[in-house]
């Protein structure tokens, strides 16, 4: 196995190109699993931490643009406000020590169905910008995840970092799991308004080969909102939602839980969520 | 190859790393500090945590590589010539300790919450620092009464 | 010598091994360094039932750093025992998946892991059965139940009472598959020289494990030395040694190098034993009034097909509660799979999950508060030995546990009470476990400088035993703690009994006081001049074990909990959990406490948490690490208390104690499911209380 130290992102694309079997590492929260379970050895380690350009963050116009290396951690402390979703999804990662290095690139690389930032990168409409010697593609979240732990990386990309619209809206995620922390969603769900364009956005985790929006929910909601009037949430829109949201799903049994429950407390999380972020709309408080 | 570390203030070498290996592997089988435990090698249960550049991190999922030319500070580390920290003797008064090898992980982990928190942290926040550290003996009840008694030795002398 | 202590038993001394294990410098079995070692890793057989037809051992000698691999062609000869968990490659059958194959030893950890995962092993698989069900045609009636008690207990017409009483429960339940997973993984350093064979091991018995290791490699006892001064948790997982410290020793002998070899987490759930999945029918009749006329307590359980471990399930019916009519019984099947153990209160702990569900659902049935129905069902004798008890304060730690919990005026009607969008439930379990005490030796030093070195070869697994013997020694010598160094963990010492069943204390503490008794007394005769050798005094406990008189000894308690369970997702928080104990004299308060909350909080875990999925396709447990298997983390636990009723209890041991390491989780689960039901009015019969079972369950 061979370890490679790249100091800027040019000799990282560089590194990328010459061994494109080789796997970026940045936290070591996924990549260091796999080696020490020795589920696999990767040829090479490209070590991306001293590429100090990385763990920047700025603000491109309405966009936040999240450099690969950037942590939960900071990430929880930094963009709270302009990415609440994200923010909140990311506090729900592992344990403060995982938070301390994973990142959300690294959860985009590792592309498993239960990775806690997709669904409100989802819900956001994020976008990751990929890029190679060859030049950078802006790849839209929704053609990214391409299987359970696929993604559309080329051989030869990296992720430089992620494209998140600010939030013009509430944002909010949920999720499932048996133990109070430290734990796999058993499934996961994010909602995101978008009351410029009068849309809603989704996410669900856990619950298909590879997360996925629940377009139909979406666009149920939106017509069924009352972005004008802000006048409170139909319960039976709201049920219905839930119903929609569940129905894009396609969920396993598995160790953590069964498909039907997965279904069910789907619909119960983004009927919840759902209910909190119009809330906040309307200017209701809390639920 | 060859990895440099800053390790509890003394500069470590250490030859013919693996380039799969962790900061753990290195820490304990190649420069002779144990402390940091090695319990499930996917960062669950935080048996393992160290300092990294003053932040604290699962040394199972550091790649050895990645430590290269940065600071570690290990259990081993805490107490100053011969002294406990505060946050070691809380644990040994509070009856903290059972079997001893979450405990290592614990001090560290908790020891930075109470570094980076004015005052005593309430018992949410500690539960949630705490998360990532299982332990299987005490329950944690008398972990929580460590890291209180360690905040107000700390921040209310 | 003519220091007049307080007495040390009884106060909360701090723990004397933490300052080592808070600095990072106790030294656990993996981290013993001899010069030359060599690191060795386990292949996992890949199929569940068949024969190893060929292992490609040459092509992996060629990788760099490889020393060698072993495997049952060339393995050394082991000598024939029993117990065929532990003669480890001696033949090529393969009777559970993950079982031990082959083993690599390499010059690093990397190049060994990196070989046993390449080594091309070819075997020829046979049709395996790892499914425990009660109608499996290979259950059988086992010769008698761990540890020796019999297999069945039949009193009167239990059949009879059950159709003429006038409310009857009948229920089954399961519990599944368990793992220890003590923080500390299973490992072993293997060291040959003239001297015969050492081994730091992680063990909770370094007697135990020399008396086990020697015969198989045809050595006597003493060329056998087991050290283990620091275990990193045991549970029942280190009772006895398993594969790993076997393989450790024979890796060590074929390369005539010292050898390092831990299981990994991942292995443990193959290698290093378990808690049998239980089926369980309980059967209880009573009056109105839910007076227990019959009680019927049956257990399935699985055991492997090379070795019988039977979990005494339902032993702890026979003396819970009285009833005129009873039957007790416990069957095995042999299946194709890892072998089970001993875990915390093997018995109690699956059959008072059984036992006290089903007793709550007689309170239901019945009307009566389940406190009340437990206090109308106090035996006064032991119910099926016929015994008195040495002591028994059940009821009082029911009552006094309901005082604290603030159970009176408790609405017993299930799934009414809300908080938000959480249903509120409160339960109550009883608990119990035996007082057992093994024949334990010890030797007392009065040191020529002053001081006194106090020898056993005890296992301090985390329970707090080095810090109680120092306080047992201290008191007998009549000096503080401090004047005392005591030394456990390690085969060289005066042989000591397991550190299990909860007898710690009571086994060693008689030891260690008569001991130094012994010494006091020898000292009282030279008026206390310590000679420049210093001076010393042994015991063997041994006689004093047998002349103990015949009574029913346990230690009781009551676990309360409080529940609440989301309306809409079936997630379950426990939101405060305390037990009362009754169980001797307390000698450490600190120790002790912790020992308790420590107990509870595993209960608490297998309530909601802890389940080995057994994969019926590839027949090994899925779920094989601690990203799958959950135990309860710190943000699980919210309130969790415990104290105890002072007892005093003179037909014991001379220290009044009944063992505390087990009894906080008996009990436990059943409080919880209780305050589900109460909760949600659902049922819960099969643990853990997944969220799936509540909302399938239809909250």
């Amino acid at each position: 196995m061979d370890f490679l130290r790249p100091v800027t992102w040019e000799q990282a694309l560089a590194y990328k190109a010459e061994r494109p079997e080789a796997t970026p590492i940045q936290g070591g929260t996924d990549v260091m699993v796999e080696i020490n379970l020795d589920k696999g050895r990767p040829a090479a380690l490209l070590d991306l931490n001293p590429v100090a350009e990385l763990t920047r963050w700025s603000t491109e116009g309405t966009e936040i643009r999240v450099g690969a290396g950037v942590t939960y951690t900071r990430l929880i402390a930094e963009l709270g406000p302009l990415l609440p979703g994200l923010a909140q999804a990311s506090r729900t990662v592992g344990s403060p020590q995982i938070r301390n290095r994973g990142t959300v690139a690294g959860n985009l690389g590792a592309a498993s169905p239960a990775g806690d930032a997709h669904p409100p990168l989802l819900a956001s409409g994020a976008i990751v910008e990929a890029e190679s010697v060859r030049g950078t593609r802006m790849i839209p979240i929704t053609e990214f995840y391409t299987g359970v732990k696929r993604n559309a990386l080329r051989p030869d990309e990296l992720i430089r970092a992620v494209r998140i619209p600010a939030a013009a809206g509430p944002q909010y995620f949920s999720k499932i799991g048996t133990r109070n922390a430290m734990v796999i969603a058993v499934c996961s769900f994010a909602v995101a308004l978008h009351p410029g364009e009068r849309r809603v956005g989704t996410g669900i985790g856990s619950a298909a080969p590879t997360p996925r929006r629940a377009p139909e929910a979406e666009e149920f909601v939106a017509a069924a909102l009352d972005w004008e009037g802000r006048s409170p949430l139909d319960p039976g829109a709201a049920r219905r939602f839930g119903e929609l949201v569940a129905g894009a799903a396609a969920p396993i049994d598995d160790v953590r839980g069964r498909a039907d429950y997965r279904l069910h407390s789907l619909a119960v999380m983004a009927r919840r969520t759902l209910g909190w972020a119009w809330n906040d709309y309307t200017g209701r408080g809390p639920a | 190859m060859r990895v440099n570390i800053s390790v509890n203030g003394e500069s470590m070498a250490a030859d013919d790393v693996w380039e799969g290996e962790s900061l753990l592997y290195v820490l304990r089988e190649r420069l002779g500090l144990p402390g940091a435990k090695n319990a499930c090698e996917q960062g669950e249960c935080g048996s393992c945590t160290v300092y990294l550049d003053g932040t604290p991190v699962c040394a199972c999922l550091v790649a050895a590589g990645q430590a290269e030319g940065r600071e570690v500070i290990t259990v081993e580390g805490l107490a100053s010539g011969g002294e406990l920290d505060e946050v070691q003797r809380s644990f040994v008064e509070a009856g903290a300790v059972q079997c001893g090898f979450c405990t290592p992980g614990l001090i560290v982990q908790a020891h930075s919450l109470i570094e980076s928190t004015p005052g005593v942290p309430a018992d949410a926040e500690i539960r949630e620092a705490l998360a990532g550290n299982l332990c299987r003996c005490t329950g944690y009840e008398k972990i929580l009464d460590a890291v209180r008694l360690a905040a107000v030795r700390k921040h209310q002398p | 010598m003519t220091t007049v202590a307080a007495p040390s038993a009884g106060t909360a001394l701090d723990r004397v091994d933490g300052p080592e294990k808070v600095t990072g410098r106790a030294r656990y079995a993996y981290e013993n360094v001899p010069a030359d070692l060599a690191y060795a890793v386990v292949v996992q057989a890949t199929v569940s039932r068949g024969e190893v037809r060929a292992v490609d051992a040459d092509s992996v000698l060629q990788l760099p750093g490889m020393i060698a691999t072993i495997w049952h062609e060339n393995a050394p000869r082991l000598a024939p025992v029993e117990d065929a968990e532990l003669t480890v490659l001696q033949s090529p059958r393969v009777a559970y998946r993950g079982q031990v194959v082959a083993v690599v030893v390499a010059e690093t950890l990397e190049s060994a892991t990196e070989a046993a995962r390449l080594l091309r092993v070819d075997y020829r698989p046979e049709p395996h059965d790892v499914e425990l069900r009660p109608d499996h045609p290979g259950m059988y009636r086992p010769d008698h139940v761990n540890p020796n008690y019999a297999t069945d207990s039949e009193l009167g017409d239990p059949d009879t009472a059950l159709a003429f009483a006038s409310v009857v429960v009948d229920a089954t339940y399961t519990t599944p598959a368990q793992h220890h997973n003590p923080i500390e993984p299973h490992a072993t350093v293997a060291l040959w020289d003239a001297d015969g064979l050492t081994l730091y091991d992680a063990t909770q018995s370094t007697s135990g494990v020399r008396a086990t290791i020697a015969p198989l490699f045809a050595l006597p006892p003493e060329s056998v030395r087991v050290i283990s001064p620091y275990v990193g948790g045991g549970f029942g997982g280190k009772g006895a040694p398993h594969a790993q410290v076997v393989l450790a020793a024979l890796a060590a002998k074929q390369v005539g190098r010292p050898v390092k070899l831990a299981a990994t987490r991942r292995q443990m759930f193959a290698v290093t034993g378990y808690r049998t999945p239980t089926v369980q029918r309980v059967r209880l009749g009573a009056d109105e009034d839910g007076k227990l006329s019959a009680i019927v307590h049956e257990a399935f359980e699985q055991t492997a097909t090379i070795k019988e471990f039977a979990e005494q399930t339902t032993v702890v019916t026979r003396m819970m509660y009285a009833a005129p009519h009873r039957r007790t019984s416990h069957r095995l099947v042999r299946l194709d799979v890892p072998v089970p153990t001993w875990m915390r209160a093997p018995g109690e702990t699956p059959g008072m999950f059984a036992l006290e569900s089903a007793m709550d659902e007689l309170a239901v049935a019945c009307g009566i508060d389940p406190v009340e129905l437990r206090v109308r069902n106090e035996p006064t004798i032991d119910p099926e030995r016929g015994l008195p008890f040495s002591s028994r304060n059940l009821v009082a730690c029911l009552r006094g546990g309901a005082e604290r919990f603030g159970w009176a005026g408790r609405d017993p009607e299930p799934g009414v009470r809300r908080r938000g969008r959480q249903l509120i439930g409160t339960g109550v379990a009883s608990s119990t476990y035996p007082v057992y005490r093994m024949p334990s030796q010890a030797s007392a030093r009065a040191e020529p400088g002053g001081g006194f070195t106090v020898r056993i070869a005890a296992a301090d697994i985390g329970t707090g035993a080095r810090t109680v013997l120092t306080q047992i020694a201290a008191d007998a010598l009549r000096v503080p703690p401090a004047q005392v160094r005591m030394e456990v963990g390690d085969s060289a010492l005066p042989r000591a009994s397991v550190a299990g069943g909860s007898s710690g204390t009571a086994s060693w503490g008689t030891a260690v006081l008569r001991a130094c008794e012994g010494l006091m007394d020898a000292l009282h005769r030279r008026a206390g001049d310590v000679p420049p050798g210093g001076l010393e005094a042994s015991a063997d406990t041994a006689e004093e074990l047998r002349s103990q008189r015949p009574l029913s000894r346990h230690a009781y308690g009551a676990q309360f909990a409080e529940v609440g369970v989301d309306l809409d997702t079936g997630e379950v928080r426990v939101l405060r959990l305390l037990g009362a104990f009754a169980a001797g004299r307390i000698i450490n308060p600190k120790t002790a406490r912790s020992q308790l909350i420590g107990g509870m909080t595993m209960g608490l875990s297998m309530a909601l948490l802890e389940e080995s999925v057994m994969d019926l396709e590839f027949g090994d447990y899925l779920n094989r690490d601690l990203a799958q298997y959950h135990v309860a983390a710190c943000a699980d636990v919210r309130d969790v208390d415990a104290f105890w009723i002072e007892e005093e209890d003179p037909d014991l041991n001379p220290m009044g104690s009944k063992g505390i390491g087990e009894i906080g989780i008996v009990g436990t689960a059943a409080a919880i499911a209780n305050a589900v039901y109460h909760a949600t009015g659902i049922r819960v019969r099969d643990l853990p209380i997944r969220l799936d079972r509540l909302i399938g369950g239809g909250i």
